[in-house]
């Protein structure tokens, strides 16, 4: 009953919203909207100024983004956009009260993870009559990425970047041990015999982690290598805990337990300890090829080796969102609409930013790995990797794989019995989640 | 409920200004040894305070590479303004701002409490009213409320009036508390009555008496609640965290704590910020201390 | 409340009785009003308000707000049910902290306290290093103490490996190490000011009981036991008061230094309160939280209380 009002309340929205008012969409819902101007795919209405969250707050982002801003600010005479950044945690713990507030953004980047909760709060605007203006069809991105951004039967987001885990390396420590840089492993076997090789030369390969950053990250790599799957079809029922999981668990928490890892490692301790030549590989994003700490130390990145039988890794989204603020602006929504189309025109330097840019043609252009050679082995990956689970409130039971990751890193708990008891509680939050959001 | 509402402590003991720092004629024919011991005991307590946060400023001034690789040596080598300058140059991580915000807000819920606790406090200390003791013990039962019981509430109510991401929600809300206006009526209840009798003889009203005797009266008192609620407002972090959206409306607090996710693997840049924030407090600290310290020493005598 | 008593204005002089000693109830409400404005939106209301949420399912994103009677407090009550297990969890968590901080930040600062009352030089100056750490603000401390206690990378393993001691300990990753950092930079930040206050309070014992005390013959530490500590028994319940308050209602420094981990073990009752409310959004059961959490401490209060009356009688 809920998911109706909720349903309802956005159809509404769809009708006086931007969509209905851009170019190219059958008429009749669009005759409301005079006051809104937005002739191929450019805003023409009255000056506006409109906000822009985003959590680009590394890396090359703090200048790049600025510059695009300041860039597009001068090409439109009437929109003015206002650069939010902020931490990503911090978005999606503020945005969506809010947003209830009328306070929130006309326009702002989210995570895949988050777009079902936003989409079942009503808190972002469908968005399919824009994705018909400017064309895109799900072939125009990695596949996987389009469904990501669909609830229930509509569009609420366009894609915008990708940001796989990849294997990091330090080629200098890997040199010192007589491991040949050139040759990154690439499955278990080779894997292992890196790791024995650098142990032999006192060095602890591996820093397994057991927080979201990365050490989640990789189980969840892992995991699905493994052939397992997070949670069932309908997300009503974690399946993290499956042999495959306790399988993918059980391999990071030998690395600790044989001494290719330390115990103990701290957040973000596995990374440091790359930059500062103590271990040899990093399970990482590509966001971490633009860390200018990198700069100063031999390094390499290659695609995540295959422990498990099958290809697969973990991959963050980033995806465009028009925000349902209380009494929004339409002209305001309109404009967002505008500065978006612009962004994605413009993408092709955004690969500075160390994330890969969604759309296929800009990605794929060969100039972009002309400029940015690190990132090959992150394009190579996505054929094969798995994106954020499409659920509303799944951030609450998401949370549960990071404790069992920790516990059993930490050797709190074995494998199996910390993936179980976080799955026990996971499947308490997916039933609270069905109920207060619907099915 | 009201465990320190006993004011005969309030009243027994001297104002701080003027405590008798030794009255001893009890002058304590020390061992010299004993003395020593005394002594070490004390530095290496201090040491204990000040080492680490030398560590931190020095570390401030080293590359990353340095940060992590060369903890257990304090000395930067090389010594960088690489942090600071990125710090500075960032834009996006406006500390200054942050700063700014943190002395706006905290002084702005300082005159709020200051001005609302002592005008009620004069009231619940020196008038006689129907329904005293009700208001009375409505404010001095809340005092041991945990704080979180309001935050969800609070947190749409601030919403409802707009107030998010603005400087009303990080001062207004927190001045409601009751401690102040507790603190300043303990003190005014012992105050002496004969100079306010002999003001009312000559026809003074309740306005002049409270304005031109028991504030001048309670100076010491009005200092202590001053400094100690800047400080409280100073170290909120859970609250902000919530209320402010805007990157150049945070305060320090959670400015630092944002600073910390951006840079993780940049030591030197969050020590900067963490000197940066510190510097300025630790200045007007040592400026004074004497003050603050003393307020903070009378806050238990009179709570 | 307020509002009732605003109607009458009783005639402001009062001839009969000592001057200040009439009725005053207009003006005593006038100078109360502004306080009283805030303390009823801010304080009151909210209070009432956190146990209407309380009784609702209450997602503030969702236009539905189903009325659920007492089933957060049930669910709190009910083992197997979705907030039990992790609100005790995080119950026990800052149940730890507090039993394991408050006897340090009440001894230590007394030491302290007790030798800077001596004559020495420089105690305005000690006293004011030991109480600096806090104007600094929890997230300074936070991350200041994340650097240093860093495991692998931080300052004070090295340190400890330079002297040959354990230098692997994992300070804020695993237990009971990250209790011991939890406990130590808390009191490493706010020792000075119970400190200043104790110290204010030894000043304020009257020198005499200390010459009778003399005279009696008593050493030190019977002075100590027998004049210094009966002293200070009201500042001490202030302090002692305080102190509980304070530390069960940690958040920034578990929030900071260990994140709630290892697991969920550290996750103090404020973090998820805080967590559950407004990141998880589940209001309504936050809200049942924070007054079982009062209530808690509001006997311990009671208990604390009536000690320290009994000791003073």
């Amino acid at each position: 009953m809920k998911r109706r009002t909720g349903k309802r309340a956005l159809a509404a929205a769809l009708a006086i919203g931007v969509g209905a008012a851009l170019v190219g969409c059958s008429g009749g819902g669009g005759s409301a909207d005079k006051g809104v101007s937005l002739e191929g795919g450019e805003y023409s209405g009255p000056d506006v100024t409109i906000s822009f969250w985003n959590g680009w707050t590394g890396g090359a982002a703090p200048v790049l983004v600025p510059k695009l801003i300041k860039q597009f600010n001068d090409e439109h005479k009437n929109i003015t956009v206002k650069d939010v950044p902020m931490e990503w945690a911090d978005i999606s713990a503020k945005m969506p009260l809010a947003i209830k507030a009328g306070k929130g953004p006309d326009v702002s980047v989210a995570h895949g993870d988050d777009l079902a909760t936003y989409a079942a709060q009503g808190l972002v605007l469908p968005v399919d009559d824009i994705v018909k203006t400017l064309g895109y069809k799900a072939e125009d991105f990695p596949s996987g990425l389009f469904d990501a951004s669909v609830y229930n039967g509509s569009q609420y987001a366009i894609p915008w970047s990708v940001t796989p885990l990849g294997l990091y390396a330090n080629t200098t420590v890997l040199k010192e041990a007589g491991l040949d840089p050139e040759n990154l492993p690439t499955d278990k076997d080779s894997y292992l015999k890196a790791l024995d090789k650098l142990k032999a030369a006192g060095v602890q390969g591996e820093w397994v982690d057991g927080y979201v950053f990365t050490g989640t990250f990789e189980f969840e790599s892992l995991l699905w290598q493994f052939g397992g799957d997070l949670y069932n079809e309908d997300v009503s029922k974690a399946t993290f805990n499956s042999d495959a999981g306790v399988q993918a668990l059980t391999w990071m928490v030998d690395l600790v337990k044989k001494g290719y890892s330390p115990k103990n490692v701290a957040q973000d301790g596995n990374i440091n300890a790359l930059i500062g030549g103590k271990t040899a590989f990093n399970w990482n994003g590509v966001w971490q090829t633009t860390n200018a700490a990198l700069d100063k130390i031999e390094w390499k990145a290659a695609v995540v080796p295959q422990i498990g039988t099958e290809k697969a890794v973990w991959s963050s989204s980033t995806h465009w969102i028009f925000l349902n603020n209380k009494g929004q602006d339409k002209n305001k929504t309109a404009a967002a609409a505008t500065f978006v189309k612009w962004m994605n025109d413009n993408s092709s330097g955004w690969a500075a930013t160390g994330e890969l840019p969604a759309k296929n043609s800009v990605r794929e252009d060969p100039a972009l790995l002309k400029q940015y050679p690190n990132l090959e082995p992150f394009m190579k990956e996505l054929e094969y990797a798995h994106y954020e689970t499409v659920s509303p409130g799944i951030n609450g039971a998401n949370a549960l794989i990071t404790t069992a990751v920790n516990e059993a890193v930490l050797l709190k708990k074995s494998p199996k019995q910390a993936l179980d008891d976080a799955a026990a509680q996971a499947d308490k939050i997916l039933q609270q989640n069905k109920k207060q959001y619907g099915g | 409920m009201t465990v320190n509402a006993e004011p005969t402590v309030a009243r027994n003991t001297a104002l701080p200004s003027e405590a008798p720092l030794d009255r001893s004629p009890r002058r304590r024919r020390s061992v010299g040894k004993a003395r020593v011991w005394l002594y070490v005991a004390l530095i290496l307590t201090a040491l204990v305070i000040v080492v680490p946060l030398i560590w931190i400023f020095l570390t401030s001034f080293k590359t990353d590479y340095n940060a992590i690789n060369a903890p257990a040596n304090p000395i930067p080598n090389p010594f960088t303004f690489e942090a600071y300058e990125t710090l500075l140059s960032s834009g996006q991580q406006p500390i200054f701002r942050w700063f700014f915000n943190s002395v706006a807000a905290a002084t702005l819920q300082t005159v709020i409490i200051l001005v609302t606790a002592s005008m009620g406090a004069y009231a619940l200390a020196r008038l006689e009213f129907r329904g005293k003791k009700i208001v009375f013990g409505a404010i001095v039962s809340t005092l041991l409320v945990p704080p979180v019981i309001f935050l969800i509430p609070n947190y749409l109510i601030v919403q409802n009036f707009g107030w998010l991401d603005s400087i009303w929600a990080i001062t207004i809300p927190g001045a409601a508390g009751a401690f102040g206006i507790f603190f300043l009526r303990q003190f005014f209840v012992g105050l002496p009555g004969e100079i306010e009798e002999a003001a009312r003889i000559d026809g003074a009203g309740d306005i002049r008496i409270f304005l031109q005797i028991v504030l001048p009266l309670s100076r010491p008192a009005i200092a202590t609640l001053a400094v100690l609620s800047f400080l409280t407002n100073w170290n909120d972090f859970l609250w902000p965290i919530y209320v402010l959206l805007s990157p150049e409306h945070l305060t320090l607090q959670p400015g630092l704590s944002v600073l910390q996710g951006a840079y993780s693997t940049h030591f030197g840049i969050v020590m900067a910020g963490a000197v940066i924030a510190s510097v300025p407090v630790l200045i007007l600290f040592t400026l004074a201390q004497r003050q603050i310290v003393d307020s903070v020493a009378s806050s238990g005598l009179k709570g | 409340m307020a509002s009732t008593s605003l109607a009458p204005v009783v005639p402001r002089s009062t001839s009969s009785g000592g001057p200040g000693r009439g009725r005053k109830t207009g003006t005593a409400y006038l100078f109360l009003a502004p306080f009283l404005i805030l303390f009823c939106v801010f304080v009151l209301a909210p209070a009432i308000y956190g146990i209407w949420i309380s009784l609702h399912i209450w997602n503030p994103l969702l236009p539905l707000k189903p009325f659920s009677g007492i089933d957060n407090y049930v669910d709190l009550f009910t083992p197997g049910s979705l907030t039990f297990g992790d609100f005790w969890e995080s119950m026990t968590a800052t149940g730890i902290f507090t039993v394991a901080s408050v006897p340090f930040l009440l001894v230590i600062p007394l030491l302290i306290a007790v030798m800077l009352n001596q004559k020495i030089r420089g105690g305005t100056i000690f006293r004011g290093i030991f109480f600096a750490p806090y104007v600094l603000g929890v997230a300074v401390i936070g991350v200041i103490w994340q650097y240093l206690l860093d495991p692998q990378l931080g300052v004070v393993n090295h340190v400890l490996e330079l002297f040959g001691l354990p230098s692997r300990i994992p300070w804020t990753v695993d237990v009971p190490w990250a209790w011991v950092s939890l406990v130590g930079v808390t009191v490493w930040w706010t020792m000075g000011f119970n400190t200043v206050i104790l110290l204010a309070g030894l000043k304020g014992i009257n020198a005499e009981l200390y010459d009778a005390a003399s005279v009696d013959g008593a050493g030190a530490m019977r002075k100590f036991f027998s004049v210094t500590l009966p002293g200070l028994r009201p500042v001490m319940a202030f302090v002692t008061t305080v102190t509980i308050l304070a530390s069960a209602n940690m958040f920034g420094q578990s929030y900071l230094l260990t994140n709630g981990h290892p697991g969920t073990t550290t996750r103090s009752v404020i973090m998820y309160i805080a967590d559950q409310g407004l990141a998880q959004n589940q209001m309504g059961a936050a809200a049942a939280m924070s007054y079982v959490l009062f209530a808690f401490l509001a006997v311990i209060s009671i208990v604390n209380f009536r000690l320290q009356r009994e000791k003073t009688e």
